[in-house]
């Protein structure tokens, strides 16, 4: 049971307690695919239809785990899950939209390695979040990470004809700016607490 | 340890080197940049880093050696998702343990003990190494990459309690008059670790190149 | 090498790899029931000795416990899962010392989970301790230890107004105004984790109390 309003939690998990600057949720593509803006939305927006699509799909499972009594299947079933869902959305996209298909093409099967698709799952689970609160949660945590990618994208572009020490390229440097932009995203905390 | 039929026994030294790799020049986080998501997030406290890279460990040292046991089975068109399979056994058995030891531990991981699956150091480990590997020699591995991870955790852990709370292990190291920097108990002073320990692995390799070559050219 | 590198026909492949999947699912099947019945037990025991616990730090003198939980406005014995849940401590003789109740409420970072105490015959709160929270380190974490802000639930007054309801709901105040019995002094610095404290015991207390006060005679009975 979990009485958050749906308002409440769509702030809290996009700005608030921002996946990737906050829970560190998905660092690993969050480095990996954030050196430039068209990689970064693209990447963006095959994460938030993944984890919406599977967080629909966690939460049906977990009400059958739970009427079975069977809760310790969770963390295998959910990523069995993951894996299909990643391989539906890639089928789906590809059969109605090719364009798209063409565009999302290589980051779809990444997807399935980013723990903010399972970590999504979880938490929904863990908070006790009915079907409503779970579908904002997926898609404010999920718009969130796309948030953070893009954000880092456009900094990295500035970035990159400057002079940089030897020491501090590559990931030294994405971790630099990522606490940064943590700390202004901190500057959020405290929005609807009153 | 089971006999493998087909492959000469690994020497000691073979075994060491398995062994040794994983906790420095290989090391999952600070070399190689694996497995980030839990380095940041439960690296505020040492007792936290300590129980998530002892829980690691584990998963590890189990999930190599049984990828290792079934390696010549698994056809390769499902090995990935045997994989899973397995290292998602272990870490519902871990799960199932740690609350089973310390409620406040399991409180303080949180849902972070069931995100180890998408751990990329082990199915990483278990797809380049355990599958190739016999059963021994992958345990080591397994060893040596999870107590590199260990060490990974712990130095980053050290930094942000000592700086971040001034204490050890919740011992106070500086007195009552210490203003602690709560700024690296926060998520930005994780990033600002983790970058900081990346450059001072970057720096010491090259200058360890910067050397070889000086010695190179007084060689030649 | 085996079969594997061999070309084969495609039935048995799949049978192959149906076989293989099934057995290796059914090894770590076993593994993770065999886990689960082997520390079912151990796990009840630690939640129940954290709350055991809880329970004695905040009314002291506690001899024996009782669990009640609250279904559709009504009180029942025992513990029920998703539902409000509240607990009876009596002393040596077997007299009703107060309840305790869990309550929650969105802080500075995250939820808060806290539980305390309420005394009958004080008509106040007399202990509060935070089970669960993720305030700023130094800051929003002093709710926890600050022992002047403690102090505010040595006796914070609830009496009840004619509905049932605390006639005064408790209210936290800026640092250093506290005037009311039923007021909250603030910790400076820690405002908003400070004020999140005095809503979780205001909701609670409007709805728990009435409920507790409807059912005391059968509560002291501690049936």
């Amino acid at each position: 049971m979990n009485t958050q309003s749906l308002g409440h939690i769509f702030i809290d998990s996009l700005l608030i307690n921002n996946f990737v600057l906050s829970v560190f949720l998905g660092i690993c593509p969050f480095i990996g695919c954030s050196n430039k803006l068209s990689t970064a939305w693209r990447m963006g927006v095959s994460v938030i239809f993944v984890i919406t699509v599977s967080s629909v799909l966690a939460f049906g499972t977990n009400l059958m785990l739970v009427a079975l009594g069977a809760e310790y299947l969770r963390i295998i079933t959910y990523i069995v899950i993951i894996a299909s869902t990643v391989q539906l959305v890639e089928m789906f996209i590809k059969k109605t939209s090719p364009a798209l298909f063409r565009a999302l093409g290589i980051y779809l099967p990444l997807i399935t390695t980013n723990c903010a698709v399972l970590g999504v799952a979880l938490f929904q689970t863990a908070r006790e979040y009915n079907f409503a609160q779970s579908l904002v949660f997926a898609i404010a945590s999920s718009a969130g990470f796309a948030l953070a990618l893009i954000l880092m994208s456009i900094i990295r572009e500035r970035l990159e004809l400057s002079d940089i020490p030897d020491t501090a390229r590559g990931t030294a440097l994405v971790l630099m700016l990522a606490g940064t932009l943590s700390l202004a995203f901190m500057g959020f905390a405290g929005m609807g607490a009153g | 340890m089971p006999h493998d039929h087909g492959q000469p026994a690994p020497s000691p030294a073979e075994n060491m080197e398995a062994f040794l790799d994983g906790l420095w020049k290989q090391n999952p986080v600070f070399v190689q940049v694996l497995g980030t998501c839990p380095t940041l997030a439960i690296t505020n406290s040492v007792s936290n880093a300590v129980a998530m890279g002892l829980a690691t460990l584990f998963v590890l040292v189990c999930s190599n050696a049984l990828v290792s046991a079934v390696r010549k089975l698994v056809p390769k068109q499902v090995r990935i998702a045997t994989y899973i399979l397995i290292i998602a056994t272990f870490v519902t058995i871990v799960d199932y343990l740690i609350k089973a030891i310390s409620v406040a531990v399991y409180k303080a991981l949180g849902p972070f003990i069931a995100l180890i699956v998408v751990n990329c150091i082990i199915l990483g480990r278990a797809e380049a190494y355990a599958s190739k590997n016999p059963v021994g020699k992958s345990i080591l591995d397994g060893l040596g990459m999870g107590i590199g991870f260990f060490i990974a955790l712990f130095s980053l852990g050290s930094v942000r309690e000592i700086l971040g709370a001034g204490t050890f292990l919740g011992f106070p190291l500086f007195g009552p008059n210490y203003q602690p920097w709560v700024l690296f108990l926060l998520p930005p002073g994780g990033f600002f670790t983790l970058a900081i320990w990346l450059m001072v692995f970057a720096a010491w390799k090259d200058r360890k190149k910067r050397r070889e070559v000086k010695t190179m050219a007084e060689a030649a | 090498m085996s079969a594997a590198n061999l070309p084969q026909p495609a039935a048995s492949d799949s049978v192959r790899m149906i076989r293989l999947m099934g057995s290796v699912s059914l090894i770590c099947g076993l593994l993770i029931v065999g886990t689960h019945i082997g520390t079912m037990e151990p796990i009840r025991r630690n939640q129940e000795f954290i709350t055991k616990e809880t329970v004695s730090a905040l009314l002291p003198g506690v001899d024996k416990q009782a669990v009640y939980s609250l279904v559709n406005g009504d009180l029942q014995p025992g513990a029920q899962p998703n539902v409000p849940v509240l607990y009876a401590g009596f002393d040596k003789q077997g007299a009703l010392i107060g309840v305790v109740i869990e309550t929650s409420e969105r802080g500075y970072a995250d939820t808060i989970k806290a539980m305390y105490a309420y005394s009958p015959d004080l008509q106040a709160i007399t202990g509060f301790q935070v089970m669960e929270l993720k305030e700023t380190p130094g800051l929003g974490d002093k709710i926890t230890k600050d022992p002047a802000f403690l102090d505010n639930f040595k006796k914070l007054d609830v009496t009840a107004g004619p509905d049932g309801k605390p006639a005064h709901p408790v209210v936290t105040v800026k640092h250093g105004t506290k005037k009311n019995p039923w007021e909250v002094d603030a910790i400076s610095g820690a405002t908003i984790s400070s004020r999140a404290v005095g809503r979780m015991l205001a909701k609670s207390t409007a709805t728990m109390l009435p409920l507790v006060r409807k059912n005391l005679d059968r509560i002291r009975k501690g049936n």
